[in-house]
């Protein structure tokens, strides 16, 4: 999922409530959650259309002294709650449920190891997140399935090394991520919690669990039998056809394309070169990269890009003390509009809209 | 999905469901419901039931669309996607069963599981007595176990004597003797009974004289108290009749200096020994049956000259926060320290410290991280290897630095293979270095060439959720801190379970309630002989302030007699009120611990050890350190101790490297 949450009817709500004499200040069209990696902070920001500034700021994880390194975020489909990701535990990791607005923490949950990109279905109501699991011996590993009213894991999918980029179609019934380091594209039943089918994307079977494409993100079409993968050791980006199961078509990128969104209106997929700190921006009609911009800081990160398909939220982590970044880009004009400075290794996005 | 997955609701022919029950515990969306039958049930352990749905839409027909399952507590009650469920702990279990038409989350109705305990099996009795004395107090101790000896902690055992004037039985199960004579005891419990006749004997002490280790104690001093019984057969008898000692008991009170409303000053364990927390004089009493004796017993401060730290230098860190640190003599013969840094740039600062009054800065190096937490060197003072976290490839590791020249640290070499998640700490010993890996085990790492590591083993607690903390390793023994799975031991060399860096074996391990075992040191107690592993805490219950505010940790630390490595048992423990330890280190008969917020503390643990130190007066110093342009300003947040050469080296989170010693405390304090 982009992430893209339709909090209008939360936003009537208030307004409704509100006395002629207690006019709100009208809530901003986009609001950008930031996940800093090595900081533990998780940044609230919003952006009117054309300028970006930091709303909040605040602290998450248990173990204080060490770095929790929250990951990955999504917003619920009614707006009315949060969820982080915290990947390194003792030694499992956790996913935080914390009430929008108030930013209260409501419920966390146990999860595997390293959890980190996440989504909700629509369908099913249920979370997805893959557990990454980084650490040590490359090993096949899991997406947990959280019911996350009661904040409880009901199930846990087997799927392959270090998987990665949890997405579901926008139906909510199909679930999507790879496994970065056995080089496969995994397909989920969102109901039956089933593998259904999966892909390897490597051209060579990768041996001992060390894929040369490196598959590190997925991401459906929203109208279209299609999801895109992108292989960051390979800088190229993989459009398969869900229907035919097979790739389609390949396009060369910049050095380590690292995550994806498409477009609402299905026109454009945003990409993050991670490695060549820019951001790609393609027409996937023509099948060609229409824009490619510099990120303000190295190591760009994640994408999400607006509901309305005019702007791409982009993060980039940098490196050692040097903060990260949360970049605006215009898709009209393919230009970086706006940049806030976050924190440590900025990451994980999530996107809040009027 | 084969839509057959999503048919149970067709599996309903006739149902016929409490509509109060409904009401209760469905959250039916605008225009529908669902319908389960069961609606709730009772299911033993072992058992499958297979439950059934029906989507109904708002006029109450049935409507189409797709039902799935799931359990809300997986690990007690499994249950299909199909609606299978199968119990497997006790308890009271949710089941969601919840609709979906179309791409919509529809209505849902949740359906309670309950899952009863095994009904009682037995009553278990451990070491009942046969016969007691008169006048003595015995616990009869009784556990409700079900068919599988799972003890039914739900239910409490009840005790009835069949004679109370011989003698009673408390609601505690203590068996208070009273008369000679016989009775029947009843436990009962889950509707079980188990009966035991004990036989109360005459006590045949007539006199007892309570001795006592040493006439006069200081608070902290462990006294040990016994007593010789009168007539002197008395211990025979008792084991020809009772096939035991007749018991003593001994009580105490207390009767302090200050009388000015002070606690509880003192403890006294069951078999005499006794320690004092506060200055005064302590009746300690000995009775069985009729026969008493009292030994009175000054106990003096612990301290006649107060001493107290005071700074001998400072290497201020003040833009970002300090981690580990390690004093080491240089190949030159020149004293110097390696200190790491937190949520930063990925640094670790080397110092000149030979003359510690004014701690020079000489180098810096950098690699990919955010933090450096842990850093080590080698004994011969060649090698320096610090643990990166936060790594931009999120490949950490540790990297190694020939530290021959400490003013220019020469990067030779990185390792990361399965070390990607983050080392958090490590330790140098012997040729081989022991680095975490991302809180699961420790890996061993051959660094006899130190350009080109190569691991050769790792170690880790294979049990549900098990992490690691922190290992450090003294004569061929890693000790590693496991949170709430405790210290374990690990033959690395030793021998003593035949072990190796390449097949390290486990000694044995300790584990406490609290969870929090963060650091562990190893002591042999030389006045005692006696066995330690000194055990820390970690714990932030109230959070960690990185910038602005001061922290508030807690957390105290352990003495694991591990004397019998098969049978450790913490027998004390120091804790400072209102605040929170982290690493220590144990020289000769004193403690150095680091202690966050509550600075560094020094402790006498000379002698024998119980109860809280820190009540019997048995700190010798503390130090605050503290510095208005730290990263939180004047708040202490001391991290890592090291005593070196007759001075104490700490790291502070706030402002850096300190260097302290111990002087006569004459009372000025300007």
């Amino acid at each position: 999922m982009r992430s893209l949450v339709s909090a209008f009817g939360l936003v009537a709500a208030a307004a409704a409530q509100a006395t002629p004499t207690e006019q709100q200040p009208p809530a901003p069209l986009y609001t950008a959650y930031v996940a800093c990696e090595s900081s533990d902070e998780v940044y609230i920001i919003d952006f009117d259309g054309k300028s970006a500034e930091i709303r909040a700021v605040f602290e998450v994880g248990y173990q204080a002294t060490e770095i929790e390194g929250p990951h990955g975020l999504t917003i619920g489909p009614r707006g009315q709650f949060w969820y982080c990701s915290i990947a390194h535990g003792k030694p499992f990791g956790l996913l935080y449920k914390y009430r929008v607005g108030s930013n209260e923490l409501v419920g966390e949950c146990e999860l595997g190891m390293f959890p980190a990109t996440m989504q909700i279905s629509p369908l099913t109501g249920l979370l997805y997140v893959v557990n990454f699991n980084l650490h040590g011996r490359m090993l096949p590993s899991t997406v947990s399935i959280v019911d996350p009213d009661a904040m409880v894991e009901v199930g846990r999918t087997v799927t392959g090394a270090m998987p990665h980029g949890s997405r579901l179609t926008r139906a909510g019934d199909l679930h999507y991520s790879c496994a970065m380091m056995s080089g496969e594209l995994y397909e989920i039943d969102a109901c039956s919690f089933d593998v259904t089918r999966s892909m390897q994307l490597d051209i060579n079977r990768p041996k001992n669990h060390s894929s040369e494409a490196k598959p590190t993100w997925i991401s459906p079409h929203p109208t279209q039998p299609r999801v895109y993968a992108a292989l960051n050791g390979k800088a190229q980006i993989v459009e398969v056809d869900t229907e035919r199961w097979l790739v389609k078509r390949r396009f060369a990128t910049a050095k380590g394309p690292y995550n994806l969104d498409v477009s609402a209106d299905g026109r454009s997929l945003v990409a993050t070169y991670k490695t060549a700190g820019e951001v790609g921006v393609w027409d996937l009609a023509a099948g060609e990269e229409r824009a490619r911009i510099k990120s303000s800081r190295a190591v760009t990160h994640g994408v999400v890009i607006s509901r309305d398909s005019r702007f791409a939220f982009v993060t980039s982590e940098s490196k050692n003390a040097d903060p990260g970044t949360l970049d605006v880009i215009d898709l009209r004009s393919d230009k970086l509009l706006a940049t806030v400075v976050v924190g440590l290794q900025a990451g994980g996005l999530a996107l809040l809209e009027r | 999905m084969p839509s057959t997955t999503y048919a149970a609701f067709t599996l309903l022919a006739a149902l016929t469901i409490g509509p109060a029950l409904i009401a209760q515990s469905s959250k039916p969306a605008a225009g529908g419901s669902v319908r389960v039958s069961p609606p709730q049930l009772t299911l033993p352990i072992g058992e499958t039931r297979q439950l059934a749905a029906e989507i109904l839409d708002a006029g109450g027909r049935p409507a189409d669309g797709r039902v799935m399952f799931f359990s809300r507590a997986r690990r007690s009650l499994r249950c299909s996607r199909q609606g299978e469920v199968t119990a497997v702990a006790p308890g009271k279990h949710e089941v969601v069963v919840r609709a979906m038409f179309g791409r919509e989350r529809g209505p849902e109705t949740t359906v309670l599981v309950t899952v009863p305990h095994p009904a009682p099996a037995a009553i278990q009795l451990t070491d009942p007595p046969a016969a007691v004395f008169t006048g003595t107090r015995t616990q009869i101790q009784a556990t409700i176990v079900d068919k599988d000896d799972v003890v039914r902690d739900d239910l409490q055992p009840v005790y009835t004597s069949s004679d109370e004037r011989v003698a009673s039985l408390d609601d505690f199960g203590f068996l208070h003797a009273r008369a000679p004579g016989e009775v029947d005891l009843e436990v009962r419990g889950g509707g079980l009974t188990e009966e035991l006749t004990v036989k109360v004997m005459a006590n045949p002490v007539k006199r007892l004289n309570i001795t006592c280790s040493q006439p006069r104690a200081r608070t902290g001093d462990v006294v040990t108290f016994g007593v010789s019984l009168e007539p002197a057969e008395a211990v025979r008898i008792a084991e020809d009749g009772a096939g035991a000692p007749v018991p003593v008991a001994f009580s105490m009170m207390a009767m302090p200096d200050d009388t000015l409303g002070n606690a509880a000053t003192g403890q006294i364990t069951p078999d005499g020994k006794f320690v004092a927390e506060k200055p005064g004089l302590y009746a300690i009493t000995a009775t069985s049956g009729a026969a008493t004796s009292t030994f009175m017993l000054r106990c003096d401060e612990r301290f006649e000259q107060k001493r107290k730290l005071v700074k001998v230098g400072h290497g201020p860190v003040l833009d970002v926060h300090t981690s580990d640190l390690w004093v080491w003599e240089g190949v030159d013969g020149r004293d110097y320290c390696v200190t790491g840094t937190w949520g930063a740039n990925g640094d670790a600062i080397f110092w000149d410290v030979t003359d510690p009054s004014r701690i020079e800065r000489i180098a810096t190096v950098t690699v990919d991280a955010r933090t450096v937490n842990d850093v080590k060197v080698s004994e011969d003072g060649r090698l320096c290897i610090i643990s990166r976290e936060g790594a931009s490839n999120r490949k950490n590791g540790i990297v190694a630095f020939d530290v021959t020249n400490p003013r220019k640290p020469e990067r030779i070499s990185e390792f990361n293979d399965e070390l990607t998640g983050g080392v958090h700490n490590l330790f140098i010993h012997e040729n081989y270095a022991y680095a975490l890996s991302a809180s699961r085990r420790f890996d061993i790492l051959d660094i006899k060439n130190p350009r080109a590591p190569t691991r050769v083993g790792s170690y880790q607690v294979f049990e549900p959720g098990a992490s690691i903390h922190d290992v450090w390793v003294v004569d061929g023994i890693a000790y590693s801190s496991n949170w709430r799975y405790g210290l374990h031991l690990v033959d690395v060399g030793n021998g003593v379970k035949g072990g190796s860096p390449s097949n390290p074996v486990k000694i044995g391990n300790y584990a406490y309630p609290n969870g929090w075992n963060h650091a562990a040191f190893p002591w042999r107690s030389k006045d005692t002989d006696k066995f330690y592993v000194i055990a820390g805490d970690e714990a932030f219950p109230y959070g960690l302030s990185t910038k602005d505010n001061p922290t508030y940790a807690r957390g105290w630390i352990h003495f694991v007699d591990f004397s019998d490595l098969d049978e450790p048992q913490e027998v004390a423990r120091y804790e400072v009120p209102e605040a929170g330890t982290h690493n220590l280190w144990v020289d000769g008969n004193t403690l150095y611990v680091a202690y966050y917020n509550g600075g560094l503390r020094v402790v006498d643990i000379s002698g024998d050890l119980m109860g809280d130190l820190y009540q019997q007066g048995r700190e010798i110093a503390w130090f605050l350190p503290t510095h208005p342009k730290g990263v939180v300003a004047n708040a202490p947040m001391v991290w890592g101790p090291q005593p070196y050469k007759g001075k104490i080296f700490f790291s502070d989170w706030n402002s850096g490297l300190w260097c302290v010693e111990l002087v006569a405390d004459r009372g000025r304090r300007r």
